[in-house]
């Protein structure tokens, strides 16, 4: 007689667990963990409380600088040509030699956080921060490893397959038992990860008890460090192109004009017919600007060739 | 408590001492929302009362900030500002500078409306002292930091004036221009500034971009007429001298006076719609003169 294989398997592992892991080893772990959860949170608002710093007037001139260079780019076909171009040039000279920086002397160096105080104080809140967060799951997962090794704590309602063996069964060696079994350590690896809502409800959005936030922490650590500070010589270099690329056409070149039009004295197509001949004026005028620049340059690298 | 209204509150309490009712719970929850709110309508209030020179009043709100906050900055700046109110501005400005000495970037902070910060005030004593140079160094140094305020380049720009110093006070509004490049003020004020210091083709742009952002706009129509005549006679006195300098010259002759044109029809096309109702014998006669006047020049 053949009896169906999934029956087979059902009896076979019909595992009969001790209701006394459930009241002593299941609950327990995810009891600890939503506490050492909150526990976190607080410990970390107590830290973070006075990390709060205002930026000092030179950082706050940093960005400030940055941005009138992204005003100028945007709105300076509001201004007369000639005051758009003596900023254009100020401005550019200006970031290309870190005069806005912090410390102009360090523009062509990396930037480095262990000269910068500021940066320091920035990484030692992170190592706290993370302190925080890393001890207590290191103790948590020592504490489960070394009393419960080894115990299976429940049997999962629904079938899966081979491949979530290793992630539910850590811990517990054996080959042939049926993969709806968990094991504790495998508990506490879903406690860490599945606790996030319980966590949102209990202490509200935004919450420093979840685990997973330093998972992430750590992830990102491999790309941009967090807390880096960010190199300002390097934005500065790279809206200076911005700025250079930034060609001036002058929204008053042809208003009187354009009055004309919108109180009817003048034609739409006359005003076609006026632009065409601004055009043209401009692009003389922009040829004749060119060939300054070009100039200009052609004496920078002159000068730059001396230098070395 | 998502929805709370003052007025509301206020009323629920004023009903419960009508009618004598201590619903105790519901008192201490309305009230402990108006206690918080109480500090920043002091503060309100006794600005206002500086400004009115109700000293009784100010000076009521002062002791019961300064009882409840004891060393806060924010609290110290109104006490600078009372001196300042009461001329004692040596007083004052020390008050800010050792706030400054402090706290660097007391200058502006976000929570404090911007004209309160010490930086400023410190500004606003120099201006007040007279010492107008002061004023500028020290406004300069702050848009040095925070060159996106407007209206700190707006009081720079007013102060160069104060001192007829023309170009400076036109990169002020330029930078203003380059801030908020849709506000018609700023590029009228610009433009009386370059009418001022004599360029009057840039003026004259400039009070087209102030009509063509606000209909109408009677300054400006008015200073269109100045500009087109001025340029008007100018190109009339070089014609007769020499002719090649009218080829070069911006503006063709056909459409300044056809701007003027345009200037005189609207300035009189607004007033005429103005005062159509309230028009008597007398300012009639007066208006007839005008008009003539504006048409014959």
């Amino acid at each position: 007689m053949v009896q169906p294989i999934a029956n087979t398997l059902v009896e076979s592992q019909a595992l009969y667990l001790d209701p006394a892991i459930r009241d002593w080893v299941l609950i327990p772990i995810m009891i600890v963990m939503v506490l050492v959860g909150v526990l976190r949170d607080q410990v970390t608002i107590l830290l973070g409380a006075n990390t709060f710093k205002k930026p000092g007037l030179k950082a706050i001139r940093e960005t400030k600088a940055l941005q009138r260079g992204t005003v100028l780019r945007l709105y300076g076909n509001n201004i007369p040509p000639p005051s758009f171009h003596a900023r254009k040039i100020y401005l550019s000279s200006a970031f290309e030699r870190g005069t806005f920086l912090k410390n102009p002397a360090a523009a062509n160096q990396p930037v480095n956080p262990m000269t910068d105080p500021q940066g320091m104080e920035m990484m030692m809140e992170g190592m706290k921060k993370n302190m925080a967060m890393i001890i207590p799951q290191t103790i948590i997962m020592a504490w489960v490893n070394f009393f419960f090794s080894g115990f299976v704590l429940i049997k999962l309602p629904f079938p899966l397959t081979l491949r979530f063996k290793s992630m539910l069964q850590r811990g517990v060696e054996t080959p042939d038992m049926d993969v709806t079994w968990v094991s504790s350590l495998s508990w506490y690896f879903l406690n860490l990860f599945g606790l996030r809502s319980i966590f949102t409800l209990l202490l509200g959005e935004d919450n420093a008890a979840d685990g997973m936030r330093d998972m992430q922490s750590m992830a990102a650590m491999g790309g941009a460090a967090p807390g880096q500070p960010q190199d300002f010589h390097k934005l500065f270099l790279a809206e200076r192109e911005n700025l250079e690329l930034t060609p001036h056409e002058w929204e008053l070149e042809d208003v009187e004009y354009r009055l004309l039009v919108k109180y009817g004295k003048r034609t739409e197509g006359e005003y076609q017919l006026y632009k065409k001949s601004l055009i043209e004026d401009v692009v003389a005028a922009s040829e004749n600007a060119t060939s300054l620049q070009e100039n200009k340059l052609k004496t920078r690298r002159k000068g730059g060739g001396k230098r070395d | 408590m998502s929805k709370f209204s003052f007025s509301s509150a206020v009323a629920t309490l004023q009903e419960l001492r009508k009618t004598g009712e201590r619903k105790s719970d519901l008192v201490v929850s309305l009230g402990e929302i108006i206690i918080e709110s109480v500090w920043s309508v002091y503060e309100q209030i006794f600005i206002a009362a500086l400004d009115l020179k109700n000293d009784k009043l100010a000076k009521i709100c002062l002791d019961n900030l300064e009882k409840r906050f004891a060393n806060s900055p924010r609290v110290k700046i109104l006490e600078g500002m009372k001196l300042e109110a009461e001329g004692k501005l040596d007083d004052a400005s020390t008050i800010y500078k050792n706030i400054l000495e402090a706290d660097e970037s007391n200058v502006a902070q976000g929570f404090l409306a911007l004209d309160r910060a010490a930086g400023k005030r410190v500004i606003a004593t120099f201006k007040a002292k007279g010492q107008i140079s002061e004023a500028i160094e020290a406004l300069s140094k702050y848009l040095d930091v925070y060159c996106n305020d407007t209206e700190a380049w707006l009081e720079l720009s007013a102060l160069y004036l104060e001192q007829h110093l023309y170009q400076q006070a036109r990169f002020c509004l330029e930078e203003v221009i380059l801030l908020q490049p849709q506000n018609h003020l700023s590029h009228l004020k610009y433009a009386e500034i370059l009418y001022t210091s004599d360029n009057i083709p840039l003026a004259l742009r400039e009070y087209c971009r102030v009509v063509e952002l606000c209909d109408d706009y009677l300054r400006a129509l008015y200073g269109i007429k100045l500009c087109t005549e001025h340029l008007l006679s100018l190109e009339n006195t070089s014609s007769s001298s020499s002719k090649s300098q009218v080829s070069t010259s911006l503006y063709d002759a056909k459409i300044l006076s056809e701007l003027k044109l345009l200037a005189t029809e609207r300035i009189l096309n607004t007033y005429s719609r103005k005062s159509r109702d309230t028009a008597t014998d007398k300012s009639n006669e007066f208006k007839k003169y005008i008009v003539e006047w504006l048409q014959a020049a």
